[in-house]
């Protein structure tokens, strides 16, 4: 990592602490986006709070997701699940047409206002970037270090915790990066299911037409995915250059 | 010692193995050749039962292999595949101990066997120890998976085109350290290519397959004085059968008493490389010296031409 | 499977009957929810597809049986909802529940998994599409849904669902249209230029971490501030909130997949290729319209796709900051705990994003085959 990048990256984290921790240090920036001597920085709850609550939720949720998705790769790969592969990748690919908002709007009314709906959205929608990771991460182990791991007698408990978990593993973070950053997206609309998150502040700002509101709130979820979104991905290509795999920047 | 009785593999219709029988003695290299599809890698992989035989069965050392859990008669036979298969996520080291940690070696243990075996195979553990397999060339690759299947001592080395993927000046080196490791260590090893010269180099008996089945088990030379079939003949080459059978030969068969003029020539070379010299230097006989120097006696155009013949 | 079918035929409630829209309501199983007959008829088809799926391998006969069980189960629920609720009684609703839930999920799975083993060709595939939205509407058409709770909301509210209908596709495909007016040049201007591709990519990919709302939120005032300062801009309906800020971020969001996989497509051409090209004296212009685009046109039309699912989806959220679209029931919905005005708002956003994702697929099979 170049100084400047590694600079930027520290100034975006020092500035989001520095903002969600002391707020009112930036009121003269909002100021002049209220009208009527609206109040400019969001005042009907704390900003680390909301933050924490909304960190909270999206992590809980991911941890599930990652658990059942990388459990059901693993079934789906080894020979007594071979079955449901081709099923399972179907399902992927028609799950990921859902838009997250509709999982989250449906779940209402089945579970209730609040954190429950939110979670089980991000968990449902969360799945399935993990699971297809997953699934790519365990077909693309060459066969031939299979073959070498089968040959010296490791058995396939061993091949799969010593050789295609480790093997996959950039690849599932990737998926699980991707679903974190939906994530962090879903749950900022779970504010509107009443659920405790940043997305609270934007829409306190457009219920009472504070421009201020909306575009702190806006910036604070958007600075905390890119950094969240910049970490893993860092960690990914650690991970990657390990094996001697570059990654594509970007992807 | 190995023992193959009756191995046959059959994917429904179709055999890949039919019915071979072959035996390797201790200590002694078995190279199975054949064209693309004789069935020797199927062969190869029924001995570690990667492949489940059909009908058959394997001995080692009088142990039906059968009777051993597959896992532990695989901890017990080193495998090098081509390409070998290395572990992209772990050092140098660690893939090197593979075995040894699978058997539950003490870390003394296996440290001080991976130094001896970067030492033998004459990589520098200071230096390669702690680098991934992509950090290597071809050559180093090859030689630490190689080194990564005799980490636990095998009895029995099954190799699968293990130079396959080197480049020829890399391959006749790499084949060179195999004979004198394998030497050394009195390793018996199984090897399965598609070369007819590396099958030279390095069998001290070779099988021949075609379309499952096995048409020869012989030494090199009776290979190229009695071909038992005419595939087995035109697959040794016919234009390059005497030059084959000279260099399975030293200097000294065909020594003669005397001496002559010119370089001298080592009673250890090969029959083909004391012939290459003669005609170079142009002349009918060249001097013969042991491995102190002292003078033995001569060789001859003559005396070497003899021993090219079918009818040695 | 079979036991899904079965919980969901003796153990759930087929459907749901509410006295109002708001109240909470209570769940009818199958043998209450029709007459003897009926609910005889549809047991006996949904276990014979039980059977079916467990004991065929054949593709082509467990796709045949769940599309029966689908085409039972379906109008059952619309006659149903005759049969449940009150003859007369205008408020009462009834709605599909669990057990109707399942059944439709356990055979739509068996129907996925016949159709991806039988891996259709792109035409075929267009043409169950087309059997199965001919089937929807004749379902629509025919009156059978009429006594369903969702139909009624629509009822309700026909001429807004439509307005908002108009308005999410506006969004979706015009946001898509823009993004490759600008992104194709983009992408082809990156692909040539190094120090371009890697600083546009980079830009592109933080934009699109940054999560809808956020984004929506942070041009709101921007967009409020030139509305305010450029009359011309305000008479061309650009306002702070609405349907502007909303456009504007779902091009943002599209203009990644487009740039990038244009830049993949084009650096997928094999240089043999456009030697070849160059060597017959093709000009750099006649190169990338009869060689390098067509050859990575199936790339570019993959990050299409990927915008259009994208766009169909995120414009749920444009109705948040009042951009309107199917997202407009589904947040008056989550207001109203009506979960039928939801799923006025969720089932055509799906059924959208799934047709989308379907018809393009077979378009990028059919390009690819005219290309290799």
């Amino acid at each position: 990592m170049s100084w400047r990048s590694f600079a930027l990256r520290a100034a975006a984290l020092l500035l989001l602490v520095l903002f969600i921790t002391a707020p009112q240090l930036f009121a003269f920036a909002f100021k002049p986006l209220t009208i009527n001597d609206a109040p400019a920085i969001y005042n009907q709850g704390s900003l680390l709070a909301l933050t924490l609550s909304h960190l909270r939720i999206v992590f809980l949720a991911t941890l599930a997701s990652t658990v059942l998705a990388v459990g059901l790769g693993i079934f789906v790969t080894r020979a007594s699940g071979s079955e449901f592969l081709p099923l399972s990748r179907s399902l992927v690919n028609i799950g990921q047409t859902f838009p997250p908002i509709a999982v989250l709007a449906i779940a209402v009314p089945l579970v209730g206002f609040g954190e429950k709906p939110t979670f089980i959205a991000l968990f449902l929608y969360g799945l399935l970037p993990i699971f297809e990771n997953t699934l790519t991460g365990l077909t693309e182990v060459s066969p031939q270090t299979l073959e070498a791991a089968k040959g010296m007698g490791m058995n396939p408990r061993q091949r799969l915790l010593q050789v295609e978990l480790p093997l996959a593993f950039p690849v599932i973070l990737a998926g699980i990066r991707l679903s974190v950053i939906i994530s962090l997206g879903t749950a900022t609309i779970g504010s509107t299911v009443a659920a405790k998150g940043l997305g609270e502040v934007i829409i306190a700002g457009l219920q009472s037409n504070n421009v201020a509101f909306v575009l702190q709130g806006g910036l604070v979820v958007a600075l905390l995915a890119v950094l969240i979104h910049d970490g893993l991905g860092l960690a990914e290509r650690m991970a990657a250059r390990r094996l001697g795999r570059h990654l594509d920047e970007v992807s | 010692m190995i023992e193959i009785e009756h191995l046959t593999k059959r994917y429904g219709a179709t055999t890949v193995v039919d019915d071979v029988s072959l035996r390797v003695e201790d200590g002694t290299i078995a190279v199975v050749v054949g064209t693309s599809g004789a069935g020797k890698s199927t062969l190869l992989r029924m001995i570690n039962r990667l492949v489940e035989p059909s009908a058959g069965r394997v001995l080692i050392d009088g142990e039906d292999t059968m009777a051993i859990p597959e896992d532990e008669l695989r901890h017990r036979i080193g495998y090098v595949i081509q390409g070998y298969g290395l572990f992209p996520h772990r050092t140098v080291a660690e893939n090197i101990a593979t075995v040894p940690r699978l058997l539950g070696w003490d870390k003394r243990r296996i440290a001080a066997r991976v130094e001896e075996l970067l030492d033998l195979f004459q990589l520098d553990p200071a230096e390669f120890a702690g680098k991934f397999p992509h950090e290597l060339s071809g050559g180093q690759q090859q030689r630490v998976g190689v080194a990564r299947a005799l980490a636990a001592k095998p009895a029995l080395l099954l190799m699968d085109e293990p130079f396959g993927a080197l480049d020829p000046v890399i391959r006749s080196k790499a084949q060179v350290d195999l004979l004198a490791i394998q030497r050394r260590l009195g390793t018996t090893i199984v090897l399965v290519t598609h070369d007819m010269n590396e099958a030279f180099q390095l069998g001290d008996r070779i099988a021949v397959m075609d379309q499952a089945r096995l048409l020869q088990y012989d030494t090199p030379a009776q290979l190229l004085t009695h071909p038992a079939e005419a595939f087995v003949e035109q697959l040794v080459g016919t234009a390059e059968r005497p030059f084959r059978l000279l260099s399975l030969l030293h200097v000294q068969a065909a020594l003669e008493p005397g001496g002559a003029e010119g370089e001298p020539i080592r009673i250890t070379d090969s029959l083909r490389d004391a012939l290459s010299r003669l005609i170079w230097a142009g002349r009918e006989a060249l001097p013969v010296v042991d491995a102190s120097g002292a003078l033995v006696g001569r060789v001859s155009v003559k005396g070497i031409l003899a021993h090219g013949r079918s009818v040695a | 499977m079979a036991i899904l079918i079965g919980v969901a035929l003796f153990a759930s409630p087929f459907v749901i009957y509410r006295a109002n829209r708001i109240v909470a309501g209570e769940g009818r199983m199958l043998f209450d929810a029709l007459p003897p007959s009926g609910a005889f008829a549809v047991a006996a088809v949904a276990l014979g597809v039980a059977l079916c799926g467990a004991l065929i391998r054949t593709p082509l006969i467990r796709l045949a049986a769940a599309s029966v069980g689908l085409c039972v189960i379906f109008p059952a629920v619309g006659w149903s909802a005759g049969f449940v609720a009150p003859a007369g009684n205008t408020f009462a609703r009834v709605s599909p529940s669990l057990g109707f839930w399942l059944l439709a999920l356990a055979f739509a799975l068996i129907a996925a998994d016949a159709l991806t083993r039988l891996r259709l060709g792109p035409w075929a595939r267009l043409a169950a599409l087309a059997a199965a939205v001919g089937a929807i509407a004749l379902l629509l058409l025919s009156g059978a849904w009429t006594d369903l709770s969702l139909l009624k909301e629509y009822a309700n509210r026909q001429d807004t669902f439509w307005r908002e209908a108009r308005q999410h596709l506006w969004l979706a495909f015009g946001s898509m249209m823009a993004a490759c007016l600008v992104g194709l040049p983009l992408g082809v201007l990156a692909h040539r230029v190094r120090a371009v591709r890697t600083g546009i990519l980079q830009v592109l990919s933080i934009v699109q971490t940054i999560p809808s709302i956020a984004l929506f939120g942070i041009l709101i005032a921007p967009l409020g501030y030139l509305a305010a300062q450029v009359p011309l801009l305000a008479a061309l309906g650009i306002r702070g909130i609405g349907a502007a800020p909303a456009f504007i971020a779902l091009l943002l969001y599209s203009l990644l997949p487009v740039v990038a996989n244009t830049v993949t497509g084009l650096n997928q051409v094999p240089t043999a290729v456009t030697d070849a090209a160059r060597g017959m004296g093709l000009s750099v212009r006649q190169r990338l319209w009869q060689v390098e685009l067509p050859l990575a046109l199936p790339v570019i039309l993959a990050g299409i796709r990927i915008v259009l699912v994208q766009n169909l989806g995120l414009a749920t959220v444009a109705a948040l900051i009042g951009g309107g679209g199917f997202g407009t029931f589904v947040f008056q919905g989550i207001g109203q705990t009506a979960i039928d005005l939801v799923l006025l708002g969720a089932i055509p956003t799906v059924a959208l994003s799934f047709a989308a994702a379907i018809v393009l697929d077979a378009i990028i099979d059919l390009t690819r085959r005219g290309s290799s």
